[in-house]
């Protein structure tokens, strides 16, 4: 049985205390259900033009595999389809959601997704090594748990200590704790802004000036990472220099293992100078802190101000992103580039969710429910738009994360994976053993940038044409995946139905069914042929995409 | 925006190189195949080298975790920093190296010794990153490797193999970065072996035919509102197919080549490496990296680089020759380097630890003038005291003598153009 029907079917038994616990969520000023309308709403009346029209909504079978990509990173099983196939109840779409985003898997899932977001902008490679588990772990307890995106935010910019045990150390660790770069890590991922396009110069056709971005990194001076190799492995910590004293700047190999006072603004005439100094101002507020603040304070007070609902970018940031994420396309784009002097797709509709995410206190589960119950989100998928179209007609098919795509694999062949052991002193070079991490070297991307550049490589291609492991997983004379579907189904086209369930979680359409069942003929041998359909299902476009 | 920008470029670059096919046709009927000096073995590799833009080529063997200066290419026998390396002649009068390169040596009359590069930062994998884009690292722009530029501006887009090839990895390398994953390394770690995945795991005529079934299947995927999807895929699919049933393939089996010639280049992984690099440069690919790892020597340096050299020294002599006696050596650039040196005093393990302020690096064809040395350190070695060449200035060079433009800019995804190079001078005594 379906490990997600048991899931669903456990939900089934819950719905009356569901009801009572969504009646009670209701009752507050934006449900997700009547936010999900007024979205609807505003993007048909001032978005969408009169000649053209949004498409229609999903098919329940194109919805369920996409809402289980989006939240639990996984395909449906078999048993899944069909459970919600034959599920008549008129909220079965509202059911589902409730239910994978009470699911642990939710939380792995996006943990993955922020662990590349962080670490694909690493300027710090041991980073990979020392944070990749412990970020994953730590991001997955916060977002089961349903903490709010404040709380995690503040202590991803707050944190201090060992980067292999407090995984909300990963940004900084990722960026070598240097200022500059971690500020303009914090700016990008929490407020969408790019500040850091001033670091250098001041920029024509932006607000923020130079100034303004060495101003935000006067939070961070104090704060380096520093190798510690008192433990039984080697590790950094996060470590915060409050003490007045300036020591010696920079060592001749550029390695930078204490933080200083207070930050300096490099004069871009005499680089070697100390530069101009600098007080911690928050540039969205004009918020400051005078010099000589302790780390704790400055950090402290800076993810405050960004949290504040007062402070728009915050929560307009984390909306676009999300949305852009389930939707296909985010209201500004790239999903990081935002700021009043970004073109936004529809302002109303942004603001409108943003405020409701903000005054729900930033609920990420919300914030799911209500853009995975718009009609926006459960419209069939078209392919990127033209830019001379409007926004949102159609959802947009998205190229699965690697772990997705490695998930849907393991899935659709039944492949046996053998999780290796988690052994000390390996170095960094202990979690290329791993065959999810493997996988992921080969087709994870940065999420953060726009999927219309993330195209699919050669490397990709010949992998699941021709590696090992493929050819095993489609063998049919295994005892499972393909083989143990020939041997229960003696009449091909139950064969052809199986397969098309396990790996696209859909029946084969009329002209599929024929086009297999005709090779079939034409090949002669049933393993044979079986072996190459699935091999082409694997290899599909429809495969790696999520539609 | 950026997309159109690039599929135009891509479409000069077409240009030019079927331009450059008929023009080179035309000469060679004319000359050598008319004449019957050509042999057929010679015409492909002539011709595949022609679809390249003007033939040029590189070839970068790195030397991950830094070569010491004073046991390679800056001996010191002198001073005590020198330590007990002693010095050896070469071909060319006057210069001089370390005895741990006797093939290297007899070479240098194709070799262009810098001396002099310099640069400010000293972490493996940071100062790697530099030498191979230009660039320290930082989360807003990522940066290309110079094998991905280079192949950008000069490959064809419709060539049957990768035109960058990686032959074992480097930490802090880099990829294609912003230029898209389509100028990734094609990276392969055994040059001994075929590279992983491209050997198919059924007949030929079956392979074909899945892909036929892949192929009508996809399609009603795109009447479902998937064209674009489908469409690319598609191209990806012909393109991997293309390459793992084409005969050229072949570039990857060192096996072909003969006893002598690979006797030549020696038994060391990275002989296998250099051979391989041959190869591939004579089918048409543009730019291939070999990586030799371990010069990180904190301790017992003297004894390890011995050794690290010797795995080195005869594949890099047998290459720079075989490349020369093939004709390729002159539109062929071969870059030997590190990503920094290493200290002038030796530490108490016997071992030296990283130096960015002064060290060496090695250049040979694609027009550099051999037998030269430019830029000179001190008696200590400590500091540079002739003709600083800073990590831009290098990679300015190495793009001047490929014909590439070190100006030309391509945008970051949020739309900042990155020029290939940004600042230093072409070491115009380079090519003297």
């Amino acid at each position: 049985m379906g490990k997600f029907m048991q899931r669903v079917r456990g939900l089934y038994v819950m719905t009356g205390v569901l009801l009572v616990w969504v009646t009670s969520v209701s009752q507050a000023a934006d449900s997700p259900y009547e936010a999900a309308a007024e979205i609807d709403r505003l993007l048909n009346s001032r978005v969408l033009d009169s000649t053209d029209s949004p498409v229609g909504l999903a098919d329940d079978a194109t919805f369920l595999r996409r809402a289980f990509l989006d939240v639990v990173g996984e395909p449906p099983t078999a048993d899944d389809v069909l459970a919600f196939y034959l599920d008549d109840t008129s909220d079965k779409r509202r059911v589902l959601v409730n239910a994978l985003l009470a699911d642990e898997a939710f939380g792995k899932n996006w943990a993955r997704y922020w662990r590349d977001v962080i670490l694909y902008r690493r300027t710090e490679d041991r980073a990979v090594a020392y944070s990749r588990r412990i970020l994953v772990d730590y991001l997955a307890k916060e977002f089961n748990s349903n903490q709010p995106w404040s709380k995690i935010a503040t202590a991803f910019m707050t944190a201090t200590g060992d980067v292999r045990e407090k995984g909300e150390t990963a940004l900084i660790m990722a960026q070598s704790g240097k200022p500059e770069d971690v500020t303009a890590e914090v700016s990008r991922i929490f407020l969408g802004i790019q500040i850091q396009c001033a670091q250098c110069h001041d920029h024509p056709t932006d607000s923020w000036n130079r100034q303004q971005f060495h101003q935000l990194a006067a939070f961070f001076p104090r704060i380096a990472i520093r190798p510690d190799r008192s433990g039984e492995q080697p590790t950094f910590n996060v470590v915060v220099n409050d003490s007045p004293f300036q020591y010696r700047r920079r060592r001749q190999n550029n390695n930078r293992y204490r933080g200083t006072p207070e930050h300096h603004m490099p004069d871009l005439d005499d680089p070697s100078s100390k530069g101009v100094l600098m007080q911690p101002v928050f540039f969205v507020t004009g918020s400051k802190l005078p010099l000589g603040t302790r780390d704790a304070k400055r950090r402290g007070k800076l993810a405050e101000w960004i949290t504040a609902p007062t402070n728009p970018w915050f929560s307009k940031a984390y909306v676009n992103r999300i949305w852009s994420e389930l939707v296909g396309e985010g209201f500004y784009e790239p999903i990081d580039d935002l700021g009043p002097d970004r073109e936004c797709s529809s302002p109303e509709t942004l603001d409108y969710l943003a405020k409701g995410f903000t005054e729900n206190g930033y609920n990420i589960k919300w914030l799911y429910r209500t853009i995975m119950a718009t009609d926006a989100y459960q419209r069939k998928s078209l392919s990127r738009r033209d830019y001379d179209q409007p926004p949102f007609l159609a959802n947009c098919p998205q190229r699965l994360r690697g772990d997705q795509l490695y998930d849907s694999l393991v899935s659709a062949l039944d492949l046996d994976i053998r999780t290796p052991q988690r052994g000390r002193g390996q170095g960094s070079y202990r979690g290329r053993r791993d065959p999810r991490a493997l996988f992921n070297e080969s087709f994870g991307y940065d999420p953060s940038d726009p999927r219309v550049d993330i195209g699919g490589s050669i490397q990709q291609a010949l992998m699941i044409m021709n590696g090992p492991f493929i050819a095993q997983g489609i063998n049919a004379r295994r005892s499972k995946g393909l083989g143990a579907l020939l041997r229960a189904n003696p009449d091909d086209k139950d064969v052809l139905f199986e397969l098309y369930l396990k790996v696209l979680a859909r029946g084969p359409t009329a002209t599929e069914k024929g086009t297999c069942l005709a090779y079939i003929r034409r090949v002669g041998n049933r393993n044979e042929a079986f072996e190459d359909i699935t091999w082409a299902l694997i290899n599909s476009t429809e495969f790696i995409h999520r539609n | 925006m950026i997309i159109s920008l690039h599929h135009q470029s891509e479409v000069a670059i077409n240009r030019q190189s079927v331009l450059g096919r008929r023009d080179f046709l035309r000469a060679v009927s004319l000359t050598g195949a008319a004449a019957g000096l050509v042999s057929w073995s010679d015409m492909m590799a002539l011709q595949a080298a022609e679809l390249r833009k003007q033939g040029k080529a590189c070839i970068l063997l790195w030397l991950g975790g830094a070569p010491s200066q004073f046991e390679t290419f800056d001996p010191k026998p002198k001073h005590a920093n020198g330590g007990e390396t002693k010095v050896i002649e070469t071909s060319v009068p006057g210069i001089q190296i370390a005895d741990n390169l006797p093939h290297t040596a007899q070479v240098m009359d194709k070799i262009c010794l810098i001396r002099s590069m310099n640069s400010r930062e000293g972490a493996h994998a940071r100062a790697s990153y530099l030498m191979h884009t230009g660039y320290l690292p930082t989360a807003s722009v990522k940066y290309p490797t110079l094998g991905a530029n280079v192949t950008q501006q000069l490959a064809d887009p419709d060539f049957d193999l990768p035109s960058f090839v990686r032959i074992g990895n480097a930490r802090g390398a880099a990829d294609g970065g912003l230029l898209g994953v389509e100028f990734n390394p094609f990276v392969t770690n055994n040059a001994a072996r075929p590279p992983e995945n491209t050997t198919i795991t059924t007949t030929e005529r079956r392979y074909q035919r899945r892909l036929g079934l892949l192929g009508r299947l996809d399609k009603e995927y795109a009447s479902k509102g998937a064209q674009q999807e489908v469409e690319n895929q598609g191209k990806l699919y012909d393109k991997a197919a293309k390459m793992v049933l084409s005969p050229s393939m072949s570039a990857f089996d060192i096996q072909r080549e003969s006893k002598t010639t690979r006797t030549a280049y020696g038994e060391s992984p990275f002989s296998a490496g250099c051979l391989l690099a041959r190869r591939l440069v004579e089918f048409g690919v543009t730019f291939v990296e070999v990586n030799s790892g371990g010069w990180d020597t904190h301790f017992d340096n003297v004894e390890r680089t011995s050794k690290l050299c010797s795995s080195i020294d005869q594949p890099y002599a047998a290459l720079l020759r075989d490349l020369d006696r093939r004709g390729m050596l002159e539109n062929t650039m071969v870059v030997l380097m590190g990503e920094f040196g290493r200290t002038p005093k030796i530490n108490a393990r016997g071992g030296r630890d990283h130096y960015p302020r002064a060290f060496s690096a090695a250049l040979a064809g694609g027009g550099v003038q051999g037998g030269q040395v430019i830029g000179k350190t001190s008696r200590d070695g400590a500091s540079i005291t002739d003709r600083p060449v800073g990590v831009s200035d290098l990679l300015q060079t190495i793009c001047h003598g490929l014909g590439v433009d070190p100006d030309h800019e391509n945008m970051s995804s949020i739309g900042r153009p990155i020029k290939i190079v940004d600042g230093g001078e072409v070491v115009r005594e380079v090519f003297a």
